[in-house]
């Protein structure tokens, strides 16, 4: 036998023994330990010593040295152990009561804004859909915000008065005669990605987007949008209430169904409102808004270069403001963006 | 758009209640916000949608009703009899801007007796909003809202040469409205005019000046279209939205135009008495003929992913008003009807037929193509500084992307360009595309502070928003602020936390920066060594200098953090790789060096840890300590102990006294530094 095998073996002696004894609950647990580690005859620490002699003769001394400081420690730990046992249950009448009730130093955890817990969910909730996080320019030119979308110059949404131009120490920003803005919606993410890509195509697409909307219970001038993206080959509007009835169920749980009602996007046709099943506390079939989707336009599909005999798409978008909102029972939106760390503390 | 039950039933006869038909028309495209009812009718409050504008009237409401109920649509002919003088003797109408005024139709109707209207038409209109003002004025706003198409009655004697010019306005022309407010026109602005004044916005609102009254006689009836562009223009700019303006933006039936005119004057003969004049005048476009549209049957299952049988989809389209111009097995080729000016293209046949067949027929359980998707590198290393951030007890906040010019002022480390500007403030005077989060997080905090929040702790992810040439888009780069209530330290070693959380090597360089709004000594200018080895900027960070608190009105101490994303993204090391634990025991000895004040601790230890070489494992920093009366004056004393470890067997008492000679012998060298003992 080796040094090194006696000096680890002593060491897992130790380590076995220390625990052993401060694991004992009482005097008679802590005797049949003291039996197995110390016993004058069989115990474990007598075994070890009998293989001192196994040592090359050249160690010996070592070897001894260890074998006593091991020696040492665990009659020590014996020891520490006896006390401990004979101290507790016996008169403490000099030993303040200790007081359980008192708190404990608390860690003041930090909280994750309650809009970055929902857009997390529903990234997760979308990523086992096979849709990938797409994000892009919050500032944007007209042709992604406006003309790729199918939407012309003569369309009201265009209106100077509905968006955020911008521009910079006083002069329009953006080439001559094309004006920048900020989003008003972050389909701008989609017409970048099919642009830069082939299909098929399955992508979230999220971030800020911004309308001038006098702030109030119900609205405020920027807000955080998802909007999913699918375009292939074969894709049908069964396969839109499909996904979305997918995600509903995933997000709600149980067995959620998906109700179309048609409406009118400009970068959609055919365009639906979506709705999806709810029981309500009475057992009743309710239909709360979900929100907005439909089958790609075909002119957006030309204007990214895709063939519209080719492919199809479906693209759908949620406000997670008003999810967010619903989901923890915010009544005024405003809440999420005063940052009242009362408010923040309760998500 | 409110629609009267009643009313409704004059064009299709209902067999269902009004609640079914409320829900079919919502499952169709109309969605119902609510009835109510009025008398002894009912008000059915549908939502129009912006390309609708043909159910903008009843008679719009009643085609789909009927197309859905599979039931027939009675329109009235409207054919009044001209028994007067011929039209054109008696007026003339002259459009100078054709432009802005695409079509204008006038007739005349003579020796009316103006008085009030009888009570089933005061019930229409009271079911739909509209009081009643007398039997022409209310004839007109009922085949408004019978068909959609808006009209008007003018006292043609009160017209100044009798005659009709519909123009631009000239710059600063007043007008009076028949609401009885005063305007002041300009160029943009189409007029109705007569020889000399504006009477009318064109299809906006009529004039107080010739307006119909008890001594009323003769009438001229505008029928007419306007470009939908230059009414949205008007309506806004003076912030007068009508019936009219609105129908007109979103377009009006071509070939309804001169219907409602019929339609009006044959009423008022019925119900006003006179005699129409002959003929009509019409001026400008006529309506052209649309072309046909194609629908491929194969087109259905291919978008809706249902099939629809072929004579289904006829049925559908030619119920809705599509003249079908021929058909085969594959398709049909319709003509779309004239109030469907969104009716285009195949796929809006395809809408069309989809809508009013059912989505309900289409299911919610067929199975999609799976498809792999991955978490990006930036959302997996965002989440770990979530994580981490929350962990050192900061709220992560939210706050708006535009900030006041004073704020915008106050801190921008990032650029000197001139921030964006929306066209309007984007809130309150909030017009400036923030070049730092800093100073809204300083906003949130007085927020806090004014609530008597005692800890006020904060983190924002967002964008900045830094300019670059007139011509480009400006550079959006993703931000982590940070505002504290601690001292620089105490924020430095949450960053630090932070760093290792997401790669344990990476380490803080420092250097002292020169910042508006934070302290002179207490600031720096942050660096890391990102995968390449090289020193990339990544942010700043400091307390907040008395006048910083000042100028955002705080009251105690804070601390301030702005860190770019992307070397972190890059930085981070988000699939380590395992190494083993030491196995030999390791050493540790502590260092006590007097160092003149101007020594950092960052560059001695830098030289203690170099000179330490391999063996040194760690090297902590323990404190700091002055006594001039010891020390002597500009001197201090720093601690710190070093731990050595070699992984190739257990380190003497010897070997680790010569690395800990080597180090003070290095430090001496470099820093004057004196072992203290």
């Amino acid at each position: 036998m080796s040094l090194e095998q006696f000096q680890s073996e002593l060491e897992a002696l130790r380590t076995e023994a220390a625990d052993a004894f401060s694991a004992a609950a009482d005097a008679a647990a802590l005797e049949t330990a003291r039996v197995e580690f110390l016993g004058a005859k069989s115990g474990r620490l007598k075994a070890v010593q009998k293989q001192l002699g196994k040592v090359p003769k050249e160690d010996k001394p070592a070897a001894g040295k260890s074998f006593n400081e091991a020696k040492g420690q665990i009659e020590a730990a014996f020891a520490a152990a006896e006390e401990r046992l004979s101290s507790s249950g016996t008169d403490q009448d000099d030993a303040a009561p200790f007081d359980l009730t008192l708190p404990g130093p608390r860690l003041p955890l930090g909280h994750v804004h309650p809009l970055t817990q929902t857009i997390e969910e529903l990234k997760d909730l979308m990523g086992r859909l096979g849709f990938t996080v797409a994000t892009g320019p919050e500032i944007e030119d007209e042709w992604h915000n406006f003309e790729a979308l199918n939407i012309p110059a003569s369309h009201p949404a265009r209106d100077p008065l509905e968006n955020f131009y911008l521009s910079t120490a006083g002069v329009v920003a953006g080439k001559e005669g094309a004006p920048l803005l900020l989003r008003s919606q972050t389909s701008t993410v989609q017409i970048r990605v099919m642009e830069s890509m082939p299909p098929p195509v399955r992508i979230i697409s999220l971030g800020r987007v911004y309308r001038p909307d006098t702030a109030d219970a119900t609205h405020y001038p920027m807000f955080q949008q998802i909007e999913g993206l699918l375009v292939d080959r074969h894709a049908t509007m069964a396969d839109l209430k499909s996904v979305l009835r997918l995600f509903a169920s995933s997000f709600l749980g149980g067995d959620v169904h998906i109700r179309f009602r048609p409406s009118f996007f400009p970068f959609t046709e055919p365009s639906v409102e979506v709705d999806m099943s709810w029981h309500d506390d009475q057992g009743n079939l309710r239909w709360i808004e979900m929100g907005g989707a439909g089958m790609v336009d075909p002119n957006v599909l030309g204007a990214v270069g895709y063939d519209p005999e080719e492919v199809t798409g479906f693209a759908f978008g949620l406000g997670v403001e008003r999810v967010c909102a619903r989901r923890h029972n915010v009544t005024d939106i405003r809440e999420f963006y005063r940052n009242d760390v009362r408010f923040l503390h309760q998500f | 758009m409110l629609v009267s039950w009643d009313w409704l039933k004059q064009y299709v006869q209902l067999d269902i209640t009004p609640a079914e038909l409320a829900e079919r028309l919502m499952m169709a495209g109309l969605n119902h916000e609510g009835t109510h009812p009025v008398g002894s009718d009912l008000a059915i409050n549908l939502e129009v949608t912006s390309n609708r504008p043909d159910c903008l009237g009843h008679i719009g409401v009643a085609r789909e009703a009927a197309v859905l109920t599979e039931t027939a649509l009675q329109i009235p002919p409207a054919e009044p009899k001209g028994t007067g003088n011929a039209v054109t003797k008696l007026t003339s109408v002259k459009v100078e801007n054709p432009d802005q005024c695409w079509r204008y139709t006038a007739r005349v109707v003579s020796g009316v007796k103006i008085g009030p209207s009888p009570a089933w038409l005061v019930g229409r209109l009271a079911t739909v909003g509209i009081g009643s003002i007398n039997n022409v004025v209310d004839i007109t706003n009922y085949v408004l809202m019978e068909c959609g198409q808006p009209l008007h009655a003018f006292d043609l004697a009160k017209l100044d040469g009798r005659q009709i010019v519909v123009r631009q306005a000239r710059k600063g022309e007043p007008f009076l409205a028949i609401n009885h407010k005063s305007y002041t026109l300009d160029e943009t602005v189409c007029v109705i005019a007569d020889a000399k004044r504006a009477i009318g916005l064109g299809g906006v609102m009529g004039g107080a000046d010739t307006e119909i009254n008890e001594q009323t006689t003769e009438l001229l009836i505008e029928s007419a279209q306007f470009d939908p562009v230059s009414i949205r223009g008007t309506a806004r700019q003076l912030n007068l939205h009508s019936d009219s303006s609105y129908r007109f933006e979103r377009g009006i039936d071509p070939e309804g135009v001169d219907w409602a005119s019929r339609r009006c004057c044959e009423l008022i003969l019925e119900l006003a008495g006179g005699d129409l004049a002959e003929g009509v005048i019409d001026i400008g476009r006529q309506p052209e003929p649309r072309e046909a549209v194609s629908l491929r049957f194969a087109q259905l299952p291919r978008v809706l992913g249902i099939d629809v049988d072929a004579a289904e989809a006829r049925r559908i389209l030619t119920a809705l008003g599509c003249r079908e111009v021929k058909h085969d097995q594959q398709r049909v080729e319709v003509i779309p009807p004239s109030w469907r000016r969104d009716v285009t293209r195949e796929i809006d046949l395809v809408e069309e037929v989809a809508r009013i067949h059912g989505y309900d027929k289409i299911p919610e359980d067929v199975s999609v193509p799976m498809a792999p998707s991955h978490r990006t590198r930036g959302d997996r290393v965002l989440a770990r500084v979530r994580q981490a951030l929350c962990a050192a007890g900061f709220d992560e906040a939210m706050t708006l992307s535009a900030v006041e010019q004073e704020w915008s002022d106050a801190f921008s480390p990032w650029t000197d360009a001139a921030p964006l500007r929306a066209s309007t403030p984007v809130l309150r005077r909030a017009d400036r595309l923030r070049r730092s989060i800093v100073p809204s997080l300083l906003g949130a905090r007085h927020t806090n502070e004014s609530l008597a929040n005692p800890r006020i702790e904060l983190f924002e992810v967002a964008h900045v928003y830094l300019p670059r040439g007139a011509n480009e888009l400006p550079r959006e780069e993703m931000m982590i602020a940070i505002t504290s209530g601690g001292d620089y330290a105490a924020v430095k070693g949450a960053l630090e936390g932070l760093l290792s959380a997401l790669n344990e090597k990476a380490a803080l360089l420092v250097k002292p920066a020169k910042l508006p709004l934070l302290h002179a000594q207490r600031a720096a200018e942050l660096h890391v060594r990102t995968g390449d080895g090289a020193a990339v900027l990544l942010g700043y960070l400091g307390e907040v200098s008395q006048d910083g608190l000042e100028q955002f009105d705080l009251r105690f101490p804070a601390t301030v953090a702005e860190l770019k994303l992307a070397p972190l993204i890059d930085l981070a090391n988000l699939i380590p790789q395992y190494h083993q634990p030491p196995v030999f025991p390791a050493v540790s000895r502590d260092l006590n060096l007097v160092v003149d004040e101007s020594v950092v601790w960052g560059e001695l230890s830098a030289t203690a840890r170099e000179a330490a070489g391999p063996v040194a494992e760690s090297l902590t920093f323990q404190d700091v300590y002055r006594d001039p009366k010891r020390l002597g004056a500009g001197k201090k004393s720093l601690l710190f102990s070093l731990v050595l470890r070699s992984d190739s067997g257990t380190l003497t008492s010897d070997e680790a006294d010569t690395v800990h000679q080597r180090v003070v012998e290095a430090c001496q060298k470099a820093h004057g530094a004196e072992l203290r003992t």
